[in-house]
């Protein structure tokens, strides 16, 4: 005899498995019925999340839904499978949609500003087109740029639930910090916690170095 | 300060060029990761650049760039270039005597721009590599998926090759023991059907020219079908055929009336 909770484990992996994208809670309360708890749905969630860790196939949440994916340690036997080649993401792009990702809403001229170079047209239509970046609106300055910002296959594709998500984001400096940081040690060199990040990227740089070397 | 500024720039020259490994331009994301590159390898400060230094291994491997083969690219030289000016031009700034001074009497390090620049870039440089890192959708990890994205998979397709062609055809031929057959028409009730019309319209005449009996019969398949029945009632000698020339009109007689 199954319990309810057995049972709603298993009507949830069976709506989850047969989407073709992120199924949200919301979602999931629809399809079971309204006399079904959210609580419930939520433990049921969390106790599926578990169970399948560990295992080849994961149940996770991104872009505020739940989906099955592949464990990432198997990723070469389904290219195998598929026969595919693993999509190589150039710097140029990840740099332009990083900025994106941490900086929306944001302008093509502030992107180019940050990376000393400019930004094809081609880059931002791609980007586009495989909906990681989508147009926000338009700034109030002349010329009324684009304002770009992620979009949600962006959260789907590269596994996160959140903007809260993006890897350090918490470290990220504003201008103003920077601006800080750049004036602060002519005049006052304190022991600050800059000095400690700027420790920090030494030390992170130690490795990026490495691999240009292996570039070479 | 500026005094110290000035030993300094001295200082820079005199440090002997260190060897550094020859880098390419192609290596690069812009100017600003040029620059990152020569700091960072040199364990350089970041808030002290040496200028000079610095300007002059940036202009060289420019200029490496320039007398390579593939030259340099007028899409992108023109960031590199603004780059240049702007450290030549911070070079000439701290080379003035009097020190810039802000709104509230403190010195302005020229250079000062250019390291929040750098820090700004370089932050971003950093995400995009942990970015990159995130588990990626189709790369890392997969879904299961109802229409699998088919167009995304590479199947080259093969070669031409007339030999190999020609090969497969005669296999066939070989196979269906060198005939070819076309089955274009089997006898269906249709031509059967035609039969009795023919027969009906040369009855009420006793006679007919075949251009006049095809030409009101519309379509390829009506006119295959009737030709077909004429030529079957001809053969069971229901009607006879008459043409009195090469080339001349068709008579089609029915038989009774003939004789």
């Amino acid at each position: 005899m199954m319990t309810p909770e057995s049972a709603l484990q298993s009507s949830i992996e069976a709506i989850v498995l047969a989407s073709d994208e992120p199924v949200s809670q919301q979602k999931l309360r629809e399809l079971l019925g309204k006399e079904i708890d959210s609580a419930d749905i939520r433990a049921a969630l969390a106790e599926l999340e578990t169970v399948y860790r560990g295992r080849g196939i994961n149940f996770i949440q991104v872009a505020g839904g739940w989906q099955f994916r592949t464990a990432p340690e198997h990723a070469d036997l389904v290219r195998r499978l598929w026969q595919v080649k693993a999509p190589r993401l150039s710097r140029s792009a990840l740099e332009t949609l990083a900025i994106i990702a941490y900086r929306q809403p944001t302008t093509r001229a502030e992107i180019e500003a940050l990376r000393g170079v400019k930004v094809s047209s081609q880059m931002i239509a791609t980007l586009q087109e495989r909906g990681w970046i989508k147009v926000l609106g338009r700034k109030e300055v002349p010329g009324r740029p684009h304002l770009y910002g992620t979009g949600k296959a962006f959260m789907i594709d590269f596994g996160l639930n959140s903007l809260q998500d993006l890897p350090d984001s918490a470290q990220l400096m504003d201008e103003d910090e920077i601006q800080q940081l750049v004036s602060g040690p002519f005049d006052t060199p304190t022991a600050s916690g800059h000095l400690d990040f700027k420790q920090e990227t030494l030390t992170q740089d130690d490795d990026r170095q490495s691999d240009i070397g292996n570039m070479e | 300060m500026s005094e110290a500024l000035q030993t300094t720039l001295i200082e820079d020259e005199e440090t002997p060029q260190s060897a550094l490994p020859p880098v390419h331009l192609d290596q690069f994301e812009g100017p600003l990761d040029v620059l990152l590159h020569l700091i960072r390898s040199q364990k350089l400060d970041i808030f002290d650049i040496p200028m000079a230094m610095i300007t002059r291994q940036y202009l060289e491997i420019l200029d490496a760039r320039k007398e390579s083969d593939d030259g340099l690219d007028l899409e992108i030289a023109g960031d590199y270039l603004v780059m240049s000016s702007t450290l030549i031009q911070l070079k000439s700034r701290m080379l003035l005597p009097r020190p810039e001074v802000d709104d509230e009497g403190n010195e302005i390090d020229p250079r000062a721009e250019l390291a929040a620049q750098l820090i700004a870039y370089e932050q971003y440089r950093m995400l995009a590599e942990q970015l990159n890192e995130q588990p990626l959708m189709r790369r890392d990890v997969f879904t299961r998926s109802l229409f699998p994205e088919i167009e995304d998979v590479e199947r080259p397709l093969p070669k031409a090759d007339l030999d190999a062609l020609l090969l497969a055809f005669r296999n066939i031929l070989k196979r269906v023991g060198g005939e070819v057959r076309h089955h274009i028409f089997s006898e269906t009730m249709s031509v059967r059907e035609q039969m009795g019309v023919v027969l009906e319209r040369l009855g009420g005449s006793g006679g007919m020219q075949l251009d006049e009996l095809l030409r009101d019969t519309p379509g390829c398949e009506a006119l295959v079908t009737t030709v077909l029945a004429i030529l079957e009632l001809w053969r069971q000698q229901s009607i006879s055929v008459v043409q009195h020339e090469n080339y001349g009109a068709v008579t089609l007689l029915l038989k009774q009336a003939a004789s």
